[in-house]
């Protein structure tokens, strides 16, 4: 009875949920209205269990065909959308006045996107992909094929479905539970473009996968995507903190295979349930910011002993440096406990680059002296950590030498020649007297 | 033969009739659960009668037994809409709906009520939804209360009413005034026909049936189709109740259409293929996620089944057997194989009228060659399967399509069933591939002698330590053959090699017949390879659909010695960065500072402090021992007040100058000290121009 009760309350508070928090907004980095563009409807009751688990995450679906003339996604300069979700893979253009730039401008001013190939993508999502760093197969009836690693079927047997289990290790990318089980994928793969440094391999293939036709003999050329070169599902993570999710298969969202039971090929274990849900409820939550998001606040540093920042250091002072880092946990901003964020002082390049300690409540500080150069500094947190967004914080602060009434006055060393002169003082003193009233 | 299988797995996978489409299951299990799963009710009732009915109807079809008990509540809201005056039409045919599902006990005064609701509704009507309902209501009501006086007498007219909203591709409008038409309009105007019909006394004329099964056949003409034979009715009008997906307008002319075949009590003549294509369609849908789509599937192919039994072949693989794998079942007891299970059985996966199954052709997937096997499937009435229990003598290891049909016993059954003629099916014969010579060999280049060999055992560890320069090549060579010993080609043959920093190299493995043979000459792969000399790792991979022992096998490493790159040679691609590497903490800097200088003992300073000051000293001593005085000092009192003050000047700046060591800086000081000086002149020239006149009168005495 309870169950039904919270449910019904779960309901009626998403139903609220959108009235209060109408928007993306640095504060609350959540996503909340998002375009489904589709290539067919039905979809949308195939791949419902994928839609289902983002409505009841509080997300504002907006379906809409990919040929649907009243598609767009910004208007009078204002976007009417925070993530875009194509799972339209046969579209060659999209209705409305989206297009690859269109998509391209969306993810660049900050927001985010989920894509899903399939055998037979169009031009269109591969040019999409190829923009975000990934190239699907050029081979348009290629498909990801693996005869040591595919899920054991009663029904399939061109080894086309594949179950994958080689995942990025990422507690905040693919959330703190383990998938056991394994992903089944059926579909096309790719491969990540080495130069673009943002873009990474989510699930990869086996090493014995290769992407081929399976229903015609290899030619003589070997196949240009094999091994653990292929990615099945890739992510990407942005400059300004947009989440995209490239995927071969559109197939891994579907009901079908959310809901199959797996067991690969060679091992004995057998699941109930593909590890699917599991594996795209938790790529999407970090895809729409309920995960990774950190912000960083309260820079402060000052002189040891003082609490007032100075607005200047001199060589050799010795400095308290403090930040706090808080991580968004979907509904609030909780501190984000890390041994790893250091700081740097830095002028053309650091001088100094130490790893801050935390008080496990979201503060960062350390203490360190001054270099003795004196210039323009920047205090610097650079914080780049797998699956987060990237911190880049910085502060300038001039440091300057010792003024010349700073140095030691009174050096031992020196004693001699001072005492040199105060004696040769004394004797000009005393010999100037005698000198003049000796008798 | 037989024999040589008796030691194998083998697999036979089934595929799908053609190749764009999976294998279509009946209504299962699956969509029991997902049944009860999508429509479980808060708080023990639904949120709407419309709900009520959907989830009643569905758990119905699918033989659920109500797991929630919802008849109370069910009822009760029954009872309260059909009391109600205020109710909207939908409402009593919605609360009628679920009153025939769960035969609640009604009052029968609130039912007359509604009675004369329906009547007074269906003269005033003017839309198809307006008669859609009002009759609907009739005819539950006449369903539901025998004692309902619920004829129609004027149902010519009203048949023509709706009729005149009829479009000629067979399309309804949903009112005279809304020029749009569409497939969904089409299923609710036959539903309402239907009705009319049943209700009618006296009867409707003939004629009027007629037409009316001509629109239903021009209804069929629109209708869309995939590829793989599914067949769909599609909407494009978007209406005031929204969009209509293909799957509720194609189940709302199904529902129509069941309508009607149960009003008249009439042969159709609908296109079995196009109701097979229906079926495709809602069955390929797979389990629908929403609790509508559900409901629209489930009811459909329950009037599917109705109208026209549908018959779904369900074909899978099972069963090899093998005494290793004692908990598969064994069909037959001195085959040693059981080959293709075929279940028979209609959409809603109820079995199948008395039917055999017989394997027409089989062709070698790929070639259009086809031998002709007309060979019945022997039926086990225990499992209600259709079981191929030998294989012909010419299938080895590969990819057949085999091709099915089914022949009914009873002839009558042809007319009631359809069953969409052949079916074709893509099967793979699995087995353990036999590998065999495997070596791999590095040959010197000129002569072709042989310089190392080594034995492999495949699959199984290796571990080769070669190494070669570039004028000389590596061989590796295996056969591969089937059971049978015939030769066996896999799809995934293929040599890698790569070098240590992660630059892979892919070579396919071609064949003759039987052997597979590469050999990889060093001398033309210098370019390739970067001219990277180093440690190779080899690694072979050969895989097939068809083989059971696929296999990736790392083997050992050759370590190369190739020339150095030339100028002009192309530098290896970049490689990715690991990400886990590239996001680790940096290692820590610390600023070095500059040593400070060295200095030497403090004691040794004051040491030499001390020397220093010895001469002091030794001139005071001297002073002494000369005999110094201080006796012409000026005794009169101006000159030795401007003495005194001449030198306590002097004894100033001394002591400014003391200072400046102390404490003031430069600029204090030289204030100060000019200060001092102008005094010191002042009272210097006093006191030595009296001394020096004091010296000149000596002299002059």
């Amino acid at each position: 009875m309870a169950a039904p009760k919270v449910a019904f309350l779960l309901l009626n508070l998403i139903s609220i949920l959108p009235l209060l928090v109408s928007s993306f907004s640095p504060d609350r980095p959540t996503d909340r209205r998002i375009l489904v563009v589709l290539d067919d409807l039905s979809l949308k009751s195939s791949h419902s269990l994928f839609f289902s688990s983002l409505k009841s995450r509080g997300f504002d679906l907006d379906f809409k065909l990919a040929d649907d003339p009243a598609i767009a996604v910004k208007r009078y300069g204002q976007y009417m959308y925070d993530g875009l979700i194509l799972l339209s893979p046969s579209t060659e253009r999209f209705g409305g006045s989206l297009d690859v730039e269109g998509v391209l401008d969306f993810v660049d001013s900050g927001h985010d996107l989920i894509v899903s190939a399939d055998a037979n993508a169009s031009d269109l999502i591969r040019n999409i992909a190829a923009e975000c760093g990934v190239d699907f197969d050029e081979d348009p009836s290629a498909v990801i094929v693996d005869h040591s690693s595919y899920a054991v079927s009663e029904t399939e047997g061109d080894h086309t479905l594949i179950a994958a289990d080689d995942f990025i290790q990422s507690d905040v990318i693919l959330g703190n539970k383990k998938i056991e089980a394994t992903v089944l994928f059926k579909g096309i793969g790719h491969s990540l473009n080495p130069a673009n440094s943002m873009v990474l391999k989510a699930l990869s293939a086996s090493p014995s996968s290769y992407s081929t036709n399976p229903s015609s003999k290899l030619s003589s050329q070997p196949p240009s995507l094999y091994g653990t070169a292929i990615s099945l599902v890739s992510v990407v993570q942005a400059r300004n903190a947009a989440r995209i999710m490239i995927s071969g298969s559109l197939d891994m969202f579907s009901n079908r295979l959310f809901r199959a039971g797996v067991q690969k090929s060679g091992s004995l274990n057998k699941y109930e349930k593909s590890g699917n849900e599991q594996f795209i409820t938790e790529l999407s939550k970090w895809i729409f910011h309920e995960r990774g998001h950190l912000k960083a606040v309260n820079l402060r540093h000052n002189k040891v002993g003082e609490s007032e920042e100075p607005s200047m250091y001199r060589i050799n002072d010795d400095l308290e440096f403090s930040v706090e880092i808080f991580e968004w946990s979907g509904s609030s901003w909780v501190p984000h406990v890390s041994k790893d964020v250091q700081v740097q002082f830095y002028m053309m390049s650091p001088y100094v680059l130490k790893t801050l300690s935390t008080n496990g409540k979201g503060l960062y500080h350390t203490s360190f002296k001054v270099p003795d150069v004196y210039g323009v500094f920047q205090f610097k947190v650079e914080y780049q950590k797998l699956g987060y967004t990237s911190l880049s914080l910085s502060k300038q602060i001039p440091v300057r030498p010792f003024k010349h009434n700073e140095y030691e006055r009174f050096i031992t060393t020196a004693f001699p020649y001072y005492g040199a002169s105060f004696s040769m003082m004394a004797g000009f003193f005393i010999f100037s007297g005698v000198y003049l009233y000796n008798k | 033969m037989a024999r040589d299988l008796g030691i194998l797995i083998i697999a036979v996978l089934v595929l799908a009739a053609t190749c764009e489409s999976a294998v279509l299951s009946p209504v299962s299990e699956s969509h029991r659960s997902a049944a009860l799963e999508l429509f479980s009710p808060a708080d023990g009732s639904y949120g709407s009668l419309e709900e009520t009915y959907e989830a009643l109807k569905t758990f119905k079809v699918l033989g659920i037994e109500k797991k929630h008990d919802i008849r109370t509540s069910s009822c009760a809201s029954v009872a309260d809409t059909l009391k109600s005056t205020s109710s909207a039409l939908k409402d009593f045919v919605d609360a009628l709906r679920v009153n025939s599902i769960l035969k609640c006990e009604l009052n029968s005064e609130a039912v007359r009520g509604t009675q004369s609701r329906f009547k007074d509704s269906l003269n005033g009507a003017n839309s198809l939804i307006d008669f859609y309902y009002s009759i609907g209501g009739l005819v539950l009501l006449k369903e539901q209360m025998s004692e309902v006086d619920v004829n129609l007498g004027d149902a010519d007219r009203i048949f023509r009413s709706i009729k005149a909203l009829g479009q000629s591709d067979g399309r309804w409008r949903l009112s005279s005034n809304n020029p749009e038409s569409s497939n969904n309009a089409a299923g609710i105007a036959l539903e309402a026909l239907a009705g009319v019909i049943s209700l009618a006394t006296p009867q409707i004329g003939n004629s009027l049936i007629t037409t009316l099964k001509n629109d239903i056949l021009k209804l069929f003409d629109g209708i869309e189709r995939y590829d793989d034979g599914t067949y769909y009715f599609d909407e494009k009008h978007v209406g005031a109740r929204g969009h209509q997906s293909p799957l509720s307008s194609s189940a709302s002319v199904v529902r129509g259409i069941a309508a009607v075949a149960a009003a008249t009590s009439e042969t159709l003549n609908l296109p079995g293929e196009k109701i097979l294509g229906l079926a495709k369609f809602f069955l390929g849908v797979g389990v629908p996620g929403s609790a509508q789509d559900l409901y629209h599937q489930i009811d459909a192919l329950s009037y599917l089944e109705n109208i026209r039994q549908v018959l779904w072949k369900l074909t899978f693989f099972r069963a090899l057997y093998n005494k290793a794998h004692p908990d598969l079942k064994i069909y037959s007891s001195d085959l040693d194989f059981v080959a293709a299970l075929v279940r028979v059985s209609t959409v809603l996966g109820s079995p199948a009228p008395t039917l055999s199954v017989r394997l027409m052709q089989i062709f070698v997937s790929g070639s259009k060659d086809a031998s002709v096997i007309d060979q019945e499937l022997k039926f086990d009435a225990v499992s209600g399967m259709h079981v191929l229990e030998t294989l012909p003598k010419n299938i080895d290891v590969g990819s057949y399509v085999f091709s099915f049909e089914v022949i009914f016993h009873n002839p009558e059954h042809k007319k009631t069933y359809v069953s969409g003629g052949r079916t074709r099916v893509l099967v793979h014969i699995t087995g353990v591939i036999k590998i065999d010579n495997a070596e791999i060999v590095i040959l010197d280049g000129d002569r072709g002698s042989v310089e190392t060999q080594k034995k492999l055992k495949l699959p199984g560890d290796n571990t080769v330590a070669l190494s070669a320069n570039h004028l000389q090549k590596l061989r590796l060579s295996f056969d591969l053959s089937t059971p049978f010993g015939n030769a066996f080609k896999p799809h995934q043959a293929f040599l890698k090699l790569r070098h240590e920093n992660g630059i892979d190299h892919i070579f396919l493995v071609g064949n003759s017949g039987k052997k597979f043979e590469i050999i990889l000459d060093f001398l033309g792969l210098v370019e390739k390879f970067f001219y990277l000399s180093g440690r190779y790792n080899i690694q072979l991979t050969v895989g097939d659909a068809d083989m059971e022992n696929s296999f990736l096998q790392p083997l050992g490493f050759v370590e190369l010695d190739l020339p150095d790159a030339p100028e002009k040679a192309t530098r290896p691609p970049p490689q990715a960065v690991d990400p886990y590497s590239r996001y680790g903490p940096k290692a820590e800097i610390t600023h070095i500072f500059r040593a400070p200088e060295k200095r030497p003992a403090k004691e040794l300073s004051l040491t030499f402090l001390g020397l220093i000051l010895v001469p002091f000293f030794g001139f005071l001593a001297g002073l002494v021992q000369l005999g110094a005085n201080l006796k012409s000092f000026p005794k009169s009192t101006v000159p030795s007040t401007f003495a005194i003050l001449f030198h306590l000047g002097i004894a100033a700046v001394l002591a400014l100058y003391a200072l400046f060591w102390l404490k003031l800086d430069l600029f204090t000081t030289l204030k100060a000290l000019g200060l001092l000086g102008m005094f010191l002149m002042f009272v210097g020239h006093k006191t030595l121009s009296h001394l020096a006149s004091t010296s000149s009168k000596l002299k002059s005495v």
